[in-house]
């Protein structure tokens, strides 16, 4: 899952930009647009692939989940390969569907794990320690965001794991095979996730729906804030990409504290706290952003370099919050027989739908000519809205349980 | 200074400038370099770098000095208000208005003009042993007072705090540091609005508190470790030995400022997750096994 997650944020999310406009030749829109085009055929082939693991019974099946594993890795191995090599757009976009197919089906199956392999009490700890190990991972080691240099390091890193998942596949080695015997047990004590008892959870339930519409807004909110962070040099020199390792080390070590934070509130509350938080501390963040640049609007002089590494350290407890519960969640929203379903439904339209929206809509925002500042006041908006809704969404509910309670009967 | 730091000097800057009638529209700020100012905007606040008025120019306006230094060589006309940072008025330098010291160094070479200097002496802790032992004993009687009071009417409070405490210090702790840097922050950007500003300052008071009631609660569980029978006197005593222990605790360099950082975080999020001791503290039960 970190090794999948590291692949995600590094080589997906930044390599291709850099794929498709430096060596392609294409234009930052122009890459934008396959970009939402990547989600959505990731999301048809993630809900394609989750129904049919559901329905022939592979949820439940660990060795052909590992198979499959497998069959992605090898794929996504290939085609980080030759990535660098590609120079014209018929060949990027034949790229992007290879990349989508490996991307939509190797998600619902490795979520799918987590019924074999994470009991339930421990789902919110793995989580966090696999958001942790990722971001970590990503923003401490100065990588500079070029598809040659995450092809080569992720070409390095895959290897040994291709060879391993290859010799689990076969089903040739023995001492495997009775680990495998074991372990494929384990999804009848596992696979019950935390909000699936006394009753599971249905995919068309309100119970389902309300998670998901909330991860779709903050995986919208964070994609729409991020793109035009990362698109403007003075914010992410002095964050992400800044040439101080001080600076980057700080906002990997809030990205650790955050997922433990995380991990902690989810074992510990319920989930509407952990959303609560998590939405808190979005809100909090833009807030933090908008003022800044308000200030710096009023007083130029703030422009300086040198600016406080608060806000991206801010930011990244706030990521790992989300991140950690998306992790845990969906596991925890299904049972092993709808484990595949939920997890693509989950991620697909959480994630990567929500990072289709964001995207055509910072496309529009580009072409209207919108401000640093009225870009980051609308995520702004959009974030303080969901905090607010939540809060308000919460308090109705009781409202209507009391007023349940105390009606005569 | 960067301009995070320069903020709560930026809002007293703000503030006094609101005052005293200046329009914080045309307010310039600087925060790094030598920049010599031949005119400035009405109000020109130095938060870093060097600014200097040289010999042969005259500005109108008033100057605010909260970081870096300001070298006047020329004319200011207008008041200079120093609140940090190292103000030089060289021998040629003439200020028409009145330099107000609140902080900070000003130096005011032979020959040079100004209207009036007001210094405000900001009385600076001095650390003599007397001085400690009576801020000690100070913080000591204003938090054994709360723990008396809170021990005679409503013990439960504290006991439930101290149970979120002792039964659940990682929860504690998360939820306190979460807390307590969130609502720092929001309240700092809060008065940095000019407008919230109470409701900043309130909030700022109420963090106070909530640090000073987890402190309670720890001394209170202190106490009941002690042999002495009385809760009221337990508590007081247990109180007592906290803050010695913390006085100690300051001594060491690093570890000393982590463990008091520590109980501060872990007893700010015991009180929070018990609502202030109103209930206790029940962490989600996750099921585990076999679904039946």
């Amino acid at each position: 899952m970190v090794a999948g997650y590291y692949y995600n944020i590094t080589f997906v999310q930044l390599g291709l930009i850099d794929l498709g406009t430096r060596l392609v030749g294409m234009s930052e829109t122009v890459v934008s647009m396959w970009m939402g085009a990547l989600a959505v055929c990731t999301l048809l082939v993630a809900l394609a692939t989750g129904v049919a693991m559901d329905r022939r019974g592979w949820s439940t099946d660990l060795r052909t989940k590992l198979r499959i594993l497998f069959g992605v890795v090898l794929l996504q191995f290939l085609l980080t390969l030759v990535a660098p090599t590609i120079r014209t757009t018929p060949a990027f976009g034949a790229w992007i569907v290879g990349a989508s197919i490996g991307l939509g089906v190797g998600f619902p199956v490795s979520f799918s794990l987590a019924i074999d392999l994470v009991p339930v009490p421990d789902r919110g700890i793995v989580a966090a320690a696999i958001t942790a190990i990722a971001y970590f991972g990503a923003n401490a080691y100065p990588l500079e965001w070029s598809i040659d240099v995450f092809s080569g390091l992720m070409l390095a890193a895959m290897l040994p794991g291709l060879l391993i998942l290859g010799a689990i596949a076969s089903g040739r080695i023995d001492p495997i095979e009775g680990l495998l015997d074991e372990l494929s047990g384990q999804y009848h004590e596992f696979g019950t996730g935390r909000f699936c008892r006394p009753t599971s959870v249905r995919t068309k339930s309100l119970a389902f729906a309300v998670p998901l519409v909330l991860m779709f807004g903050v995986f919208f909110v964070d994609s729409l804030g991020f793109l035009r962070i990362i698109d403007t040099p003075a914010l992410l020199l002095s964050s992400w990409q800044s040439p101080e390792l001080s600076t980057r080390l700080l906002i990997a070590g809030a990205h650790v504290a955050g997922a433990v934070m995380a991990g902690v509130i989810y074992v510990n509350f319920s989930l509407e706290r952990i959303f609560l938080w998590t939405f808190a501390l979005f809100a909090l963040t833009h807030v933090i952003y908008t003022s800044d640049l308000r200030m710096a609007e009023f007083f130029p002089t703030l422009a300086d370099p040198g600016s406080s590494p608060l806000n991206p350290m801010l930011y990244a407890v706030a990521v790992s919050f989300y991140t950690t519960l998306n992790f845990a969640l969906w596991p925890d929203l299904a049972t092993a027989e709808t484990i595949g379903t939920h997890a693509a439904i989950g991620v697909g339209v959480a994630g990567w739908l929500a990072t289709f929206s964001s995207t055509a809509l910072a496309l529009y925002f580009q072409a209207a000519d919108l401000t640093l500042l009225s870009h980051l006041n609308v995520v702004q908006a959009l974030s303080l809205l969901l905090v607010f809704g939540l809060a308000v969404g919460l308090y109705g509910r009781r409202m209507a349980a009391a007023a349940r309670e105390g009606r005569p009967t | 200074m960067n301009p995070t730091e320069a903020i709560p000097l930026l809002i007293v800057v703000l503030l006094l400038v609101s005052i005293g009638g200046g329009e914080v529209e045309r307010m310039d700020v600087t925060f790094a370099g030598d920049h010599d100012v031949e005119a400035i905007d009405d109000v020109h606040v130095v938060a870093g770098g060097t600014t200097t008025v040289p010999s042969n120019a005259s500005v109108a306006g008033d100057v605010y000095l909260i970081g870096g230094s300001i070298e006047v060589h020329g004319t200011v006309e207008g008041d200079l208000t120093v609140l940090a940072g190292n103000l030089t008025v060289g021998s040629a330098g003439t200020v028409t208005g009145t330099v107000e010291q609140y902080g900070g160094a000003v130096s005011i070479a032979e020959g040079a003009t100004i209207d009036d200097l007001v210094q405000f002496d900001v009385p600076v802790a001095s650390n003599t042993p007397a001085r400690q032992a009576a801020a000690l004993l100070l913080q000591f009687l204003a938090l054994g007072l709360v723990g008396v009071v809170l021990v005679r009417r409503r013990p439960s409070l504290l006991e439930n705090v101290g149970d979120a405490i002792v039964g659940h210090p990682l929860v504690s702790g998360v939820v306190g540091s979460l807390a307590a840097v969130t609502l720092l922050v929001l309240f700092v950007y809060m008065a940095f609005t000019i407008v919230l500003i109470p409701v900043s300052i309130v909030g700022l008071i109420a963090e106070g508190l909530i640090v000073v009631y987890g402190q309670v609660a720890i001394g209170y569980l202190v106490g009941h470790r002690l042999p002495i029978g009385r809760g009221d006197l337990a508590t007081v005593a247990g109180i007592g030995v906290l803050v010695l222990f913390l006085e100690v605790l300051g001594v060491l360099p690093v570890i000393g400022a982590v463990v008091q950082l520590a109980l501060v975080v872990v007893g700010f999020g015991a009180v929070v997750n018990t609502y202030f001791g109103l209930a206790r503290f029940e962490p989600a039960s996750i099921p585990s096994g076999a679904s039946p």
